[in-house]
């Protein structure tokens, strides 16, 4: 049982990180329509970033870890000034964004590969690794702090989302980006600010991860789940894609401490699958349209 | 006031609009009528900067008028767009709300937003429903009232009367001649060419992306041509 208990702990730890990831990416896709593949560079970066920081300019985590996604936040504005505006001042096809985004995706990774190396690094020791002692459960530390740490920054970005004038604004958006000019928002502001925000999470899952496992350069491959997360939940929904991170993050290690981790990643795109064609909009999307 | 100058718009190769002249002077209700595809959406689209001119210059209160949709809010031109986009995800009261988006007096704001709930009691009453769950003639009311919250000089409305009931054109065409009543300019695009020629001062006809005819709604009215191909079944009644 405490086995149990423990398993679904570590789950809610990767799956709150997973959900830093998918919120970024659920945003960008409620405001563009289109899977931004170059989401899961920008993850690369913040991990880079971060063990550079701590590594070469000895910052302490805290700082390393604040700038690491402000740095991310930047470059993930970069790329849409870059690989996206030019398309969107165009009106181009769908298409043309994702492949831009997968370009962009390819392009970071290799950069990457060529300056850096492809070398796998390992973050100095920030948290011990003696784990918290509950009765006879054992925390690992940094799970219990990558949780913590994601689940406030999540409760915060729900809040700005929900809550706050500039939320709306940024809801309208995604619902409508002509009537929302018309009320006045500026929308290519909007764009800027919801491409920095998932930047700057994804920077912090970066680091998260880099301090969990290790960096290498195609660390960001990990988007892949948080996009399942994303679909799972509901896309273009927040809630929904906490939730559905934070289940993707118990399954997957229940399955490797049941099963076996060989079927982890088998069993969670079994599951998107199934979510697609069951249930199309996910656990939490909301099916509303426009009446004429 | 607003002065719409040799205007050309383009869609890739469709010439959408071919040199067209339009004023709409303070306090006047203006309409423009015209079939399907004539242009007139994307005559009030280019006026709020959401379709850019291949040539042409429009003019509000003897100023070049900007380019940037935000801005050409900010100077008090608001358009209630066709096909009402409210925002289905969004409650009728946020909506209202993101109306007044670029306004900061939140007393003031307050105030119009009861204005409108008077306006339009329906709205009062269904406050906090999603919008996308509104009836269409719920939907166009609430779209006017989101205007309305930007406190708008010039209002420009495209085909408020689509779709919606005989009784609920009477009462929406009621409300623009009332909300000329508050002060307001209106520019007017309608396929209902009779009821708009009613409450309208002038008239501009267009067809094809040119304007054919332009005069006072009375001389419109009168006109065979228009009677013809605008009116044609009322006439004959
Ligand atoms: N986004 C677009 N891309 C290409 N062509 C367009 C676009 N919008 C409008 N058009 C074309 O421009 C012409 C004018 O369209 P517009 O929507 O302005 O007509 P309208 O007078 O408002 O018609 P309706 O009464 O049906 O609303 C039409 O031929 C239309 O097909
Ligand atoms: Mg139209």
């Amino acid at each position: 049982m405490t086995g149990f208990i423990q398993q679904i702990i570590n789950g809610l730890s990767i799956g709150s990180v997973y959900a830093l990831m998918a919120v970024g990416y659920s945003l960008v896709y409620s405001i563009m329509n289109f899977s931004n593949f170059a989401h899961g560079g920008i993850i690369m970066f913040g991990a880079y970033f971060g063990f550079f920081f701590m590594t070469l300019y000895k910052f302490p985590f805290s700082i390393a870890f604040i700038a690491s996604g402000i740095c991310a936040a930047l470059m993930a504005i970069l790329v849409e000034r870059v690989a996206y505006k030019p398309l969107r001042d165009r009106r181009a096809p769908f298409l043309y964004f994702i492949i831009s985004a997968m370009g962009v995706s390819i392009f970071l990774e290799n950069i990457i590969i060529a300056t850096i190396g492809p070398t796998f690094r390992t973050y100095p020791e920030v948290f011990s690794t003696q784990p918290i002692k509950i009765g006879n459960m054992a925390i690992g530390r940094i799970d219990l702090t990558m949780f913590i740490i994601s689940a406030v920054f999540l409760v915060l970005l729900i809040y700005l989302i929900d809550y706050t004038k500039i939320g709306k604004a940024i809801q309208a958006t995604s619902f409508n980006m002509k009537a929302s000019a018309l009320m006045g928002i500026n929308t290519d502001f909007i764009i800027l600010l919801v491409f920095g925000l998932g930047g700057f999470l994804a920077g912090l899952a970066g680091v998260l991860f880099g301090m969990k496992y290790t960096v290498y350069p195609q660390i960001g491959n990990i988007t892949l789940k948080s996009f399942i997360a994303a679909v799972f939940g509901g896309l273009g929904s927040l809630q929904g894609a906490v939730i559905g991170s934070v289940l993707l993050g118990i399954i997957e290690t229940i399955t490797s401490g049941y099963i076996s981790s060989q079927y982890r990643d088998l069993i969670a795109f079994v599951l998107l699958i199934f979510i697609l064609v069951v249930r199309p909009m996910g656990l939490m999307g909301k099916v509303t349209e426009d009446k004429a | 006031m607003l002065k719409v100058r040799n205007l050309h718009v383009f869609y890739g190769g469709i010439h959408a609009l071919k040199g067209i002249n339009v004023e709409v002077k303070q306090g006047e209700i203006v309409t423009i009528i015209g079939s399907n595809g004539a242009g007139k959406s994307t005559l009030l689209n280019t006026i709020t900067g959401i379709v850019k001119p291949k040539e042409g210059e429009i003019f509000y209160k003897d100023k070049k008028l900007s380019l940037i949709p935000h801005k050409i809010v900010a100077n008090g031109i608001c358009q209630v767009p066709e096909g009402r986009l409210v925002f289905a995800n969004l409650t009728v009261k946020d909506n209202l709300l993101l109306g007044a988006y670029l306004r900061k007096d939140k007393a003031e704001i307050n105030k119009d937003l009861q204005n409108v709930y008077e306006i339009f009691p329906r709205l009062k009453e269904r406050e906090k429903q999603m919008a996308g769950t509104l009836s269409g003639g719920e939907q166009q009311m609430l779209a006017i009232g989101r205007a309305l919250m930007g406190r708008p000089e010039i209002m420009l409305l495209d085909e408020p009367s689509l779709g919606l009931a005989p009784l609920l054109v009477d009462t929406i065409f009621k409300i623009i001649l009332d909300i000329k009543k508050m002060g307001k300019t209106i520019l007017l695009v309608e396929q209902n060419a009779f009821k708009a020629l009613e409450i309208a001062d002038r008239a501009y006809v267009l067809e094809q992306g040119r304007i054919t005819l332009e005069g006072s709604a009375k001389d419109i009215a009168a006109n065979p041509k228009v009677q013809e191909a605008y009116l044609g079944k009322r006439v004959t009644e």
